[in-house]
């Protein structure tokens, strides 16, 4: 009997190596539906359906479609539009509302709603729907995690094309939810049949909907701003491997792969690396190690001594090269970050320059941190200038990353222990050690929570270096209570240049998402948007614009 | 009859057979243990390398040799393993010796454990154990350790139940010897050779749950050489090609629990009266 299990467990170690090749054709039948529009999409280009069969990444379909719990709020249209949207060069442009205006107070803003829009049941759409909307998400704002509505006291249809918004206090972010939030019909909305199948004003009908296997969504012939072109999209739910065998046997019109796959070839498709605004940063603690209280009430250990100095931490990002860290763990596919990105309007990244190992090893050594016994590795006053950054073990990538600024920050004479663990075990060690951080959204809040000091020890992500800079803090402060947009984009550019000297984050790589596309199928890249954080889904951004060749 | 004609006898063969492996498993160990960081560590110029010369298993997707990884880690398992083995078969023979011996309560209470146990997938077990305490290396190592006793508890048990009924047990027994004594002097010397047979089998066991524990995520973690880190990373791979980093320590893995195996097997035979002297 043992010996039957010892076989059994090794036909199955073996079975595993095959895995990946199998599992794409299992994942791939799943249903008829997926299974017959292969078929057609295969059949050399001549469809009869003009449709075409994608993967933009594993799981994204897992959730509700309901914009009311927080679905496709990425700033672009899909099956339901909000009342603005990001535009090519990611400022806000009017998508429902034809224009918007916010009162001197900061805390009033009006929008004037486009005429002759229709729900794709068929209903007019009108101001009464958007206070529909937003009222209903403040009520059940702890369904929508994406949206933030908190600080809206109120909102109020005047007449059938104005909407007046009242905050509780001024906040410049707002607009963003408003770009975020897609509106849904206030007479037909319910709540449970929209999870599968919701009705918007959106370019894309959903048809069919299974949770974490396909999602086909058919074109809206009535969409206000032009039909799309493309009679039908079925996105497939797979493994990244499964997904890109797929596309090599000529199943799939779109792939998304991980940076290490785009220099693979695949027959009848070719590469696109798409921009981002999506950076890699690596938190460095900015205190020496301590106990702190939390907002819970906890003490905790907070600080770390190596990276509480500002000398390590600027001697890093000048003195490692992240051109060859992009080279090593990324195969070349992105581009050097020193802060937010300039593709975003309030991003404001200092104008860097690295790979100077010779001024950052002077740096170190006028610190103090020197290499005394010789084994590579500097010290001060007995404390070995090394320090643990960490992982989520489910990104292979974030760990390639962590582990190429290893070896370059070897070079300089610091020790970058690298360790891979769970995202519960990371919220604990980033009080006290680095961790690979990926950001990118439109919304500059982001700013605020990554270095306003109000933010020390409060959430899983704020803040973690527990930065503290009273400029910074208070730059802040009058950023978010502007009226006017520009002035708060300027503000925020501000806040970006004061903490530039103090390096909290170690800004490494602004990524790109790298897709196989079909030759036969044109994805319009001058239409794309920056894509947010959002691993492969942003490139449906601009899916109405997609056309068959 | 023919055997007795062949050039060499079971036991001969089984010798050497049992030596072979001894010799591998150890040098694999020793290698394994000894070895400088630096053999396996990154080069991104060397990256994907096929084998060849330079690198007999290849290279990964960071530059390091695929032989001194894989060797790396099969040592680490087999220390896992070892120290499985050694735990789970003290437990065992613990357990199993006293719940035949004192029989009763202790005889229930013990079994109630086997059933418990054993009534739970071993794998979902393991990674319950191994999540539990953080995962990492003590977590994989109490987790092996800790969930590989029942079996071998139910086979010392039976053994020891069937030896006590023997007379010269009775008779000792009569005799006035304790129940300690009894079980030291007459007991656990007849248990011994099934026992052992036991504990080396329970060696791929233990090696094999290690490995998939951490191929499935709640092991070792990344940054370690182990052969369920180096397959589980290999299968990101295996679509583009690069079948070198799943076939080695694919094979590696494999001779080791097939050796193991053959051990057990023919120490079996050797130590059985049935079959020893053939």
């Amino acid at each position: 009997m043992k010996k039957k299990t010892i076989a059994l467990l090794l036909a199955s170690a073996m079975a595993a190596a095959l895995f990946a090749g199998c599992g794409g054709k299992k994942d791939g039948n799943i249903g008829k539906e997926t299974a017959s529009a292969k078929e057609e999409t295969s059949a050399s280009g001549e469809t009869d359906d003009d449709g075409i069969v994608c993967y933009v990444g594993h799981g994204f379909w897992g959730g509700s479609l309901d914009p009311v719990k927080g679905a496709y709020a990425y700033g672009y249209d899909f099956t339901n539009n909000a009342l603005l949207r990001v535009a090519p060069d990611s400022s806000y442009t009017g998508d429902l509302a034809e224009s918007w205006e916010v009162a001197p107070d900061a805390r009033t803003y009006t929008f004037h709603l486009k005429n002759g829009i229709k729900f794709q049941d068929g209903s007019d759409f009108s101001a009464e729907d958007v206070v529909f909307t937003y009222e209903t998400v403040m009520e059940r704002q702890g369904d929508n995690e994406d949206v933030d509505l908190t600080k809206l006291a109120q909102v109020e249809a005047p007449d059938e094309k104005t909407v007046v918004f009242t905050l509780k206090e001024p906040y410049s972010p707002f607009l963003d939810a408003t770009a975020q939030l897609g509106i849904v019909p206030s007479d037909s909305y319910d709540s449970a049949a929209f999870d599968e199948k919701p009705v918007g004003t959106g370019p894309w009908k959903v048809v069919q909907y299974d949770a974490e296997q396909q999602l086909i969504v058919e074109a809206n012939e009535e969409y206000f701003d032009g039909a799309p072109k493309i009679q039908r999209v079925t996105f497939v739910d797979m493994d990244n491997e499964a997904a890109f065998s797929n596309a090599q046997s000529g199943q799939l019109d779109i792939v998304m792969v991980q940076p290490n796959y785009a220099s693979e070839e695949i027959k009848g498709m070719h590469i696109e690396e798409l921009e981002t605004m999506d950076v890699r940063n690596i938190s460095l603690p900015c205190r020496p190690r301590q106990m702190m209280r939390d907002s819970k009430g906890n003490d905790v250990e907070v600080g770390n001594d190596v990276t509480s100095d500002v000398h390590v931490r600027r001697a890093l990002s000048i003195g490692i090269d992240r051109e060859r860290i992009i080279e090593n763990a990324f195969n070349g596919v992105g581009r050097p970050a020193y802060g937010f990105t300039k593709n975003l309007e309030w991003g404001n990244a200092p104008e860097g320059q690295d790979g100077q190992a010779d001024e950052a090893k002077e740096i170190l050594e006028k610190a103090g941190w020197s290499d005394g016994d010789g084994d590579g590795v500097r010290e001060k006053d007995g404390v070995k200038c090394e320090f643990e950054v960490y992982t989520p073990s489910d990104e292979q990538d974030r760990y390639n990353l962590a582990a190429a600024v290893a070896e370059e920050a070897k070079g300089l004479g610091i020790s970058i222990i690298v360790k891979q663990t769970s995202w519960d075990e990371i919220y604990k060690t980033s009080n006290t050690g680095g961790v690979v951080w990926g950001f990118g959204q439109y919304n500059p809040i982001v700013v605020s929570q990554l270095f306003n000091s109000d933010g020390i020890l409060k959430g899983d992500f704020d803040n973690k270096p527990a930065y503290e800079n009273k400029k910074a803090d208070a730059l802040i402060g009058e950023a978010i209570g502007a009226a006017e947009y520009e002035e708060a984009v300027s503000k925020w550019k501000e806040v970006q240049s004061v903490y530039a000297e103090e390096y909290p984050y170690l800004f490494i790589v602004n990524i790109e998402h790298c897709y196989f596309v079909s030759d036969r199928l044109d994805i319009s890249v001058d239409t794309q948007i920056p894509h947010p954080h959002g691993h492969g889904i942003p490139i449906i951004c601009n899916m109405k614009d997609w056309s068959l060749k | 009859m023919d055997r007795k004609t062949a050039r060499f006898n079971t036991r001969t063969r089984v010798m050497v057979y049992i030596v072979l492996a001894f010799v591998y498993l150890a040098g694999v160990l020793l290698w394994g243990l000894l070895m400088d960081p630096e053999a396996y560590a990154v080069d991104y110029r060397v990256k994907f390398l096929p084998p060849g010369a330079g690198h007999l298993f290849g290279t990964d997707f960071m530059g390091r040799d695929m032989l001194f990884r894989c060797v790396k880690g099969l040592s680490t398992s087999i220390v896992i393993g070892v120290i499985a083995s050694a735990v789970s078969s003290v437990i065992a023979l613990a357990a199993g010796v006293a719940a035949a011996v004192v029989g009763g309560k202790l005889d229930s209470f013990v079994n109630w454990c086997v059933d418990l146990c054993m009534g739970m997938p071993h794998l979902v077990l393991l990674v319950l154990i191994s999540f539990m305490l953080g995962r990492g290396m003590k977590g994989v190592m109490f987790g092996v350790a800790l969930t590989h006793w029942p079996e071998l508890t139910r086979i010392v048990r039976a053994e020891v139940l069937q030896i006590r009924a023997q007379p010269y047990v009775q008779a000792a027994y009569r005799l006035g010897k304790t129940r300690m004594q009894v079980a030291r002097e007459h007991i656990l010397p007849h248990v011994l050779p099934v026992y052992l047979i036991g504990v080396i089998l329970l060696f791929p066991h233990a090696i094999m749950h290690e490995a998939s524990i951490t191929f499935l995520g709640f092991g070792l973690s990344a940054e370690e050489p182990a052969i369920g880190v180096i397959l589980s990373e290999s299968m990101k791979h295996i679509a583009t090609g690069k079948w070198w980093l799943a076939l080695f320590p694919g094979i590696l893995l494999l001779a080791a629990i097939m050796l193991f195996d053959v051990i057990g097997e023919n120490l079996k035979r050797l130590l059985n009266p049935g079959s020893g002297h053939e």
